[in-house]
């Protein structure tokens, strides 16, 4: 009995997202059907929930050592639009042979991109000890003006066919995006769970200062935190440009709230150390199901914007009252009140 | 001289930003000497005069150790509330219309700081999420529908292009001195009473520097937090009618966006995110260079697409040389707090 309590409060985020999910999926089933059920919506849903699930990771991330990357969506802008540079045909020539080699070109350039901006913040939160928000904030604009700058507002075009192909690709019916999604999602779980690096990033969240006295070089852990964020924000962006085969600056400016939702959603706690990342995964496919059927309803954007703001704070005040049933009680006062 | 005038000695941010605001102005002006003229600077007056009401309200809650990014909604909100209020009732006041959006716009802020104080949360994610809801929930209840300088209220419309002194212009237009600028400076120095002058003022810095021992002193924490965010939702609806009188053109989509830029100038002005610290002049000279990077930028020859580089480059590299002298300094005092 004692066993079954301590599973339910160990796993009491997992589970709730569970039902949440099951439930929003018997509602969903009842009033939608079959226009919710469809092979064509489950295949574009994967794809929309395989770049929000990578910011949202990266922002989990974040949020997990105790800080926040408000820069994430601008990553991904810049990031996005040096690779539809390179695929455009502008900087390098196209013909029908050497496509699929621009377009690996392209996509390294984009990760290349997303993982230099990444170590900017890394670098600022590290060894500047600029705050995370500060620090996210100012790169935020900085490579939002980067991308303007470069592209004058303009939207650049991918030339390129291989990368679009990316976007419907399935194997075994699962759109390869998805797939891309689980994999970054394993690696990073495996990271947090069983290597010293990811220990070394809840503690860091949990306590810098006693991370600092046991010997951990928390200057280097948030440098990776940061780092690893704009990986992740830089291989959203291939999907987003695969998806949309052009790049503007300014493009995916919702998925910012969104992402923060999700990690809230998933039980990050904005002041650092706690969260699961297999639990951002369900977060995801939760939200993304509740947009995807506000999307069938028609609903206006304004719409989604308030329930994902009211979402957001009824699940944030509903962990306050459940807070005094958690297991680990939070001892640490919350630095930004 | 200026602590003559000032009773105190300039912070080091502030000395900072006087040196990055005469450079770039000599800059500037050697450029092109068309920026020297009164119409210039009339012109950043006008434009920084939304921006610097949003950014005294935001000081206040900085220097409380709160923060908040939903103060562009709460106008948009409030402001919009106002113009529909004035148009349904036929009352045609600009009184009226500040009246109403300034309440509203307490109302929205002391929702935040409900959430923020009774719940614990994180007033960032907090402000987040009410900006959302305050902004999609006017957009479902009032519509997004906007109103040219012909339909919106006459009483605004003029509010916007009254001018306090104004000079014909060579071309036969006229320029003035907008009447925003008497009323930003009211509103500052009505902040400055309250931060300086009132035992209420020295309570917020008390709450920011460490909310507990405020609290221990006797300070109550939560009347002081309800009163910075009311504040800062109160400046913010006025803000949103001064703006729709400003454009001569009621968008309500228009404003929601800009939080973060107001942030920026806020906090390269020396105000911190961990309370307690923050000077209304500092606030004024970050968002004079904010304006400069966003509206000056055409005298160099270089388009409006190089705002956003350019505030960027200024603001990373202020902060990195702010936060390593401060990082430097902790290790000096052995303090690990961000080590």
């Amino acid at each position: 009995m004692t066993m079954d309590i301590r599973f339910i409060r160990r796993h009491r985020d997992s589970l709730m997202l569970v039902i949440a999910g099951f439930l929003l999926y018997v509602v969903l089933g009842a009033v939608l059907g079959g226009r919710f059920f469809s092979v064509v919506n489950f295949q574009s849903m994967a794809i929309q929930m395989s770049v929000l699930g990578l910011l949202s990771l990266a922002m989990s991330l974040a949020m997990l050592s105790g800080g926040i990357d408000l820069s994430i969506v601008s990553i991904a802008a810049v990031a996005s639009i040096a690779g539809a540079y390179v695929m455009s045909g502008s900087l390098i020539p196209l013909s029908d042979g050497d496509d699929v080699l621009v377009t690996a070109i392209g996509i390294i350039v984009i990760v290349i991109v997303g993982v230099l901006c990444g170590a900017v913040n890394g670098v600022l939160v590290a060894w500047f000890s600029v705050p995370p928000i500060l620090v996210t904030l100012a790169t935020m604009i900085f490579f939002s003006g980067i991308a303007l700058a470069v592209t004058n507002g303009n939207s650049v075009a991918v030339q390129a066919s291989s990368l679009s192909a990316l976007s419907t690709a399935t194997l075994a019916g699962i759109p390869v995006a998805f797939i891309i999604l689980v994999i970054a999602f394993a690696l990073v779980a495996f990271v947090l769970r069983r290597r010293k690096l990811g220990r070394r990033i809840y503690l860091v969240g949990e306590s810098v200062t006693s991370a600092r006295f046991s010997g951990v070089r928390t200057d280097v852990v948030k440098f990776w935190v940061y780092t690893v964020s704009g990986l992740l924000s830089g291989i959203a962006a291939v999907l987003m440009l695969a998806s949309q085969n052009a790049a503007r600056e300014g493009f995916g400016e919702s998925y910012q709230l969104q992402a923060i939702l999700v990690a809230v959603l998933a039980g990050f706690d904005p002041d650092g150390g706690k969260g699961r990342a297999w639990n951002v995964l369900l977060a995801v496919i939760v939200l993304q199901s509740l947009q995807s059927a506000f999307s069938i309803f028609g609903y206006s954007p304004f719409a989604k914007t308030f329930v994902w703001g009211a979402m957001l704070l009824i699940v944030m005040v509903l962990n306050y009252y459940l807070g005094s049933g958690r297991m680990i009680v939070r001892r640490k006062t919350p630095q930004h009140q | 001289m200026f602590s003559r005038l000032f009773h105190r000695r300039a912070t080091s941010m502030e000395k900072y930003l006087v040196i990055v605001v005469i450079a770039y102005i000599a800059l500037v002006g050697i450029k092109n000497p068309l920026f020297f003229s009164l119409e210039t600077v009339f012109d950043t007056v006008r434009s920084g005069s939304t921006m610097i009401l949003f950014g005294l309200g935001l000081l206040v809650v900085l220097i409380c150790g709160g923060i908040d990014v939903s103060f562009t909604a709460i106008a948009a909100a409030g402001g919009y509330l106002a113009v529909k209020i004035l148009l349904a009732s036929g009352i045609d006041n600009i009184l009226l219309a500040c009246a109403i959006a300034g309440l509203s716009g307490c109302l929205m802020g002391l929702v935040n700081a409900v959430l923020v104080h009774k719940y614990k949360l994180h007033a960032l994610i907090v402000t987040l999420g009410t900006q959302s809801v305050f902004y999609g929930g006017m957009a479902l209840v009032l519509g997004t529908k906007s109103y040219s300088a012909a339909e919106m209220p006459k009483s605004m419309a003029s509010f916007g292009s009254a001018n306090i002194v104004s000079f014909a212009a060579d071309d036969g237009s006229s320029y003035g001195l907008t009447v925003f600028f008497p009323i930003a400076v009211v509103i500052g120095v009505l902040t400055w009473f309250i931060l300086y002058r009132w035992r209420l003022g020295r309570e917020i810095f008390a709450v920011g520097s460490d909310a507990d021992a405020a609290s221990r002193i006797g300070i109550n924490v939560g009347l002081v937090r309800g009163f910075v965010y009311g504040y800062a939702g109160l400046l913010a609806g006025i803000t949103g009618v001064i703006y729709f009188s400003n454009l001569r053109f009621v968008n309500p989509t228009g404003l929601v966006g800009s939080e973060l830029f107001v942030l920026a100038a806020v906090v390269i002005g020396g105000a911190t995110l961990t309370g307690g610290e923050g000077t209304i002049l500092g606030t004024i000279l970050g968002v004079t260079v904010v304006q400069l990077f966003q509206n000056t930028l055409v005298f160099l020859g270089l388009s409006a697409s190089f705002n956003n580089f350019f505030f960027g480059t200024v603001l990373l590299v202020t902060l990195a040389t702010m936060y390593l002298r401060k990082r430097r300094a902790n290790r000096e005092n052995l303090v690990f707090g961000n080590a």
